[in-house]
């Protein structure tokens, strides 16, 4: 018996959800890859007006383009923190669902490269990694996570940390060329 | 009655902080900085800065509510820098800003970081200071503002034209191999130097300048000195360099300062920001309003540099003067202007 507000921004799509006891109460989403910061509060607050109080907070924690993916994480333990409330991480990809035995997915990491991860049976074998498209073999690319399932696997999955699977781009004064 | 408590949240740099006021009494002020992270690559990498603000948001605000003795739900509202600033950390504030306002049902007070740097002087010095003349100076800014309700109406009546002050503190303090940030290393060298030992120029000071930018700055003319008087003095005292580079910026930032307050006939100056922590301004700045019969007010130094103090303080002079709250939506922005208070 528990009801969860849902949220990814792994995305270009905000996506937030209200799941309470295996059903979807509410869910909306919104598409833009620079409008993740005000896409998750409206959405979260159309989610609260569906009247139901959630017990948890579950999130998506990528990988995803590090912006948007910090804004709904942000969010997350925010809103968490005020409802007192747990909140729980989920690796974004694992929440895509893909009707078949063996399959990969994959969401566009820029730079020409995409983030993937390798699923046999819904359970994760290979990845989260991140790598040019033409050295991953056939992955599904057009899928989003999914909100049911989002609030599933926070019964057995816990992530604290994001995804970033990128080191920061800088270059110490000492390595610069001169 | 102690007024409304306010959190403040500021990510608009490498500094993670958090405020807590109730009216105009400061109850946390709570800063976890990435600057060392950043020293290496010798400025602020915004993918670090945005990665550390994710980390330490969550412990600084429950350390900040710990040293306020308050829990969430005792928060009557919620107020977070929304620019200007790095956006990528930025967000990091604002979003946590919108995710405790829905929770807790509470109102949320954008507002703007330059406004808030001032305003922190509100929770030292109590008497009303407006009218006031504002000297803002940091790492990112620099800017002479006429303020009239630090919640409703501020004027720019200038800024530089190319580097901000402290950012001429950092290129020249990376030059002299003094490390960052170079603000408060340039400060610790110059007193062991002679701040009349070279002469280096005052950007826009000539009289034309002053008739046609009196209130605007410029310091990349004073680099330019500063890097061929150490390609032509091969044999410099370092002190002497960063005494008298100092000088130049700290001399020219109260020139113009103190023209504003005469020009304007506001006998009152506010100096904020980073470079107001800096000893030589401080200590120039009461000399010369003291012979000008201007009031000054200089926030104590941990308040100058960026906290969350001073978006709380800003966030409860707005709650108290009944200034409508933010849409619990709003685009962080990074180049937000300073009139823009709030959005």
């Amino acid at each position: 018996m528990s009801a969860s507000l849902v949220i990814d921004t792994s995305t270009s799509r905000t996506i937030v959800g209200l799941v309470k006891d295996e059903q979807i109460i509410w869910q909306g989403f919104h598409d833009g890859a620079t409008d993740h910061g005000n896409a998750v509060a409206l959405l979260a607050k159309q989610a609260l007006a569906a009247g139901v109080n959630p017990d948890r907070v579950v999130v998506g924690m990528g990988p995803g383009p590090f912006t948007g993916l910090r804004v709904g994480i942000s969010f997350a333990r925010a809103f968490a923190a005020a409802r007192n409330v747990p909140v729980i991480g989920i690796c974004s990809l694992d929440a895509i669902v893909v009707d078949q035995g063996a399959y990969t997915v994959a969401i566009d990491a820029r730079r020409k490269e995409i983030y993937w991860a390798r699923y046999q049976h819904g359970v994760r074998v290979e990845g989260p990694a991140v790598n040019f498209p033409a050295d991953v073999d056939g992955y599904i690319i057009d899928l989003y996570p999914n909100v049911l399932r989002l609030a599933q696997l926070s019964e057995s999955q816990n992530v604290s940390e994001p995804f970033y699977l990128r080191r920061p781009d800088a270059v110490a004064t000492a390595d610069r060329p001169s | 009655m102690r007024g409304p408590l306010v959190l403040g949240i500021e990510t608009s740099c490498d500094e993670t902080a958090i405020g807590i006021v109730a009216g105009r009494t400061l109850l946390a002020n709570v800063i976890a900085s990435s600057v060392d992270e950043h020293a290496r690559f010798g400025g602020v990498v915004p993918e670090i800065a945005s990665r550390a603000h994710l980390e330490a948001i969550q412990p600084a605000l429950k350390q900040a509510l710990s040293d306020a003795g308050v829990t969430l739900r005792d928060i009557d509202a919620v107020a977070v820098t929304a620019g200007p600033g790095l956006i990528g950390a930025l967000l990091v504030g604002t979003s946590t800003a919108a995710g405790l306002a829905l929770g807790l049902g509470r109102p949320i007070y954008a507002v703007n970081h330059l406004a808030a740097h001032i305003s922190v002087d509100y929770l030292t010095h109590t008497n009303a200071i407006e009218p006031t003349i504002a000297l803002l100076v940091s790492g990112g800014h620099s800017s002479l503002l006429k303020i009239d309700d630090i919640t409703h109406s501020i004027t720019k009546l200038g800024a530089t034209m190319d580097d901000a002050a402290g950012e001429a503190f950092d290129k020249i303090a990376r030059i002299l191999d003094l490390g960052f940030p170079g603000g408060p290393a340039i400060d610790r060298i110059a007193r062991d130097g002679n701040s009349s030992a070279i002469d280096f120029p005052r950007g826009l000071t000539t009289s034309g300048d002053w008739k046609t930018r009196p209130y605007d700055f410029s310091f990349s003319g004073l680099k330019t000195a500063v890097a061929r008087y150490l390609e032509n003095t091969p044999a410099y005292a370092k002190a002497d360099v960063a005494a008298s580079f100092q000088e130049a910026v700290v001399d020219v930032l109260l020139q113009k300062a103190l023209a504003a307050c005469k020009d304007s006939g506001i006998d009152h100056l506010v100096i904020a920001g980073g470079v107001a922590a800096n000893s030589r301004l401080r200590a120039l700045a009461e000399q010369r309003c003291e012979r000008a019969k201007i009031a000054l007010a200089i926030p104590e130094p941990a308040l100058c540099t960026d906290n969350g103090a001073m978006v709380a303080s800003l966030g409860a002079l707005m709650v108290l003067s009944g200034r409508p709250a933010s849409p619990l939506a709003f685009d962080a922005s990074s180049s937000m202007p300073v009139e823009a208070i709030s959005l």
